[in-house]
């Protein structure tokens, strides 16, 4: 666990360091609620409804972006190798990628929020949004965390993540934009939603936690 | 033991395709001539003997995918790799298949080509896993090994992933025809559940075949890129 921590404060000081990768991200997703915003005449209308859908699509697709580049720094400096040979449990790489991965998108996800929440005037900050937002987001960030390592053995990375593991998501999608809704008092009930969510968290960080030792073996 | 089931293996290509050319023409015969018209549905009703084997024949490929993926994974043995390739191409052929048919059969019957009925979308959400699953798979070396185990996680999370992704997707209301052969007592008159059977055994067989081709032609492929490697290597040195 304790080197878990030191992987995750590794890749977080990296992250700092480096921090075109992240910022790219973060405006990425505030460019694509932009886009969202004229694509669906947002300013015209009652956003409500639109609203779950426009922020879990701009997660997503953010996530996905930024998990992209969670290997590449390994697979151009060729240090990857270097990290599996150090006496540190393939699991705890695993952990603490997965979680400077999770701490990063937090921050782009707030921002989010908060640029949403000023431009469509609808409180989003709110504790029980919160909490669906960071139940959804360990969900997918295991996965895409596991399969961005794909990416430093193949050529086209760019187009194989989101291809791979938006099918794979989907479940999570549709939890989330439900309970999403809910908490914005659109529908009824977080409950079933918040349950498929937490589900999929958990069984998603099982898997990736299980198998990432296993693929990446020597 | 071994032995007796690699000999066994072997008599596949000699089994399979008279049993697959038998079975396909008797369905075939039995789907477009013995089985009597479907009151209400008409002609396109035919569709089923293809449709249901196919979907179930999808599966079937897909958990195969999924045991080889495991094998793959945990008996670090190349070997499974081209099973587990092979039949994730014949599956998303058959997935493809049922997609099609559904939707030929759907336009008359629902009216609509495609709806988001919980199943339909199942099926798709598979289609599009396992599409990914073979894009990854080509965009990299047929020899790498690091790759293979790659392509193989996506094969044992694609097939855990199912029944969430139907839990989540079955919220929705369910339109799909409730299956009427799997309960005790069906529901089809005799004459078509003969030539849903005869479906069955032709479109299986049909896909263990192919499996068996498509399995064997990767190997095949493997075994190329490793010859065209070591005669590099002779070459250069």
């Amino acid at each position: 666990m304790r080197l878990a921590w030191v992987v995750m404060e590794k890749d977080l000081r990296l992250a700092w360091r480096h921090r075109t990768g992240w910022l790219s991200a973060l405006a990425f997703a505030a460019i694509s609620v932009l886009i969202y915003s004229f694509a669906f005449d947002l300013a015209a209308r009652d956003v409500r409804p639109l609203l779950p859908g426009v922020l879990w699509t701009t997660f997503l697709f953010a996530g996905v972006f930024a998990a992209g580049t969670s290997f590449q720094h390994e697979a151009d400096e060729g240090t990857f190798d270097a990290v599996l040979m150090s006496p540190v449990a393939p699991t705890a790489v695993f952990l603490g990628k997965a979680a400077s991965n999770l701490i990063a998108l937090l921050v782009v996800e707030c921002s989010v929020l908060l640029l949403a929440t000023i431009l469509f005037d609808t409180t989003l900050v709110t504790p029980e949004l919160l909490a669906i937002v960071l139940i959804g987001t360990i969900g997918y960030v295991s996965l895409t965390t596991l399969l961005s390592i794909m990416g430093s053995r193949v050529r086209s990375r760019a187009a194989l993540l989101p291809v791979l593991s938006m099918p794979l998501l989907i479940p999570l999608l549709i939890g989330a934009v439900r309970a999403t809704g809910a908490a914005l008092g659109i529908e009824a009930g977080t409950a079933p939603w918040m349950m498929l969510l937490s589900v999929f968290a958990l069984w998603s960080t099982l898997i990736s936690a299980l198998l990432f030792p296993i693929a990446v073996e020597r | 033991m071994t032995n007796l089931l690699g000999r066994m293996l072997e008599l596949r290509w000699v089994v399979l395709p008279p049993i697959v050319g038998v079975a396909m023409m008797a369905m075939i015969i039995g789907a477009l001539v013995a089985a009597p018209r479907e009151i209400i549905e008409g002609e396109v009703q035919r569709l089923m003997y293809i449709h249901v084997p196919s979907a179930i024949a999808t599966y079937m490929a897909f958990f195969i995918t999924f045991v080889a993926s495991i094998m793959v994974l945990w008996k670090r043995d190349m070997r499974w790799d081209p099973i587990a390739r092979g039949s994730a191409q014949v599956g998303v052929l058959f997935c493809g298949l049922v997609l099609l048919t559904g939707a030929i059969w759907g336009k008359p019957i629902w009216g609509v080509f495609w709806t988001w009925d919980a199943r339909l979308t199942t099926t798709l959400i598979l289609f599009l896993i396992y599409t990914a699953y073979l894009l990854a798979r080509a965009v990299s070396d047929s020899m790498d090994e690091q790759a293979a185990r790659y392509a193989a996680v996506i094969g044992v999370i694609g097939f855990l992933d199912v029944p969430l992704i139907q839990m989540s997707v079955r919220w929705w209301r369910t339109l799909h025809p409730q299956p009427i052969i799997f309960t005790s007592k069906p529901a089809l008159p005799d004459e078509m559940l003969i030539v849903l059977l005869l479906g069955f055994a032709g479109i299986l067989s049909l896909v263990l075949w192919l499996i068996s081709l498509s399995a064997e032609t990767e190997r095949m492929h493997q075994r190329l890129a490793g010859l065209r490697a070591g005669v590099d290597r002779r070459e250069g040195a």
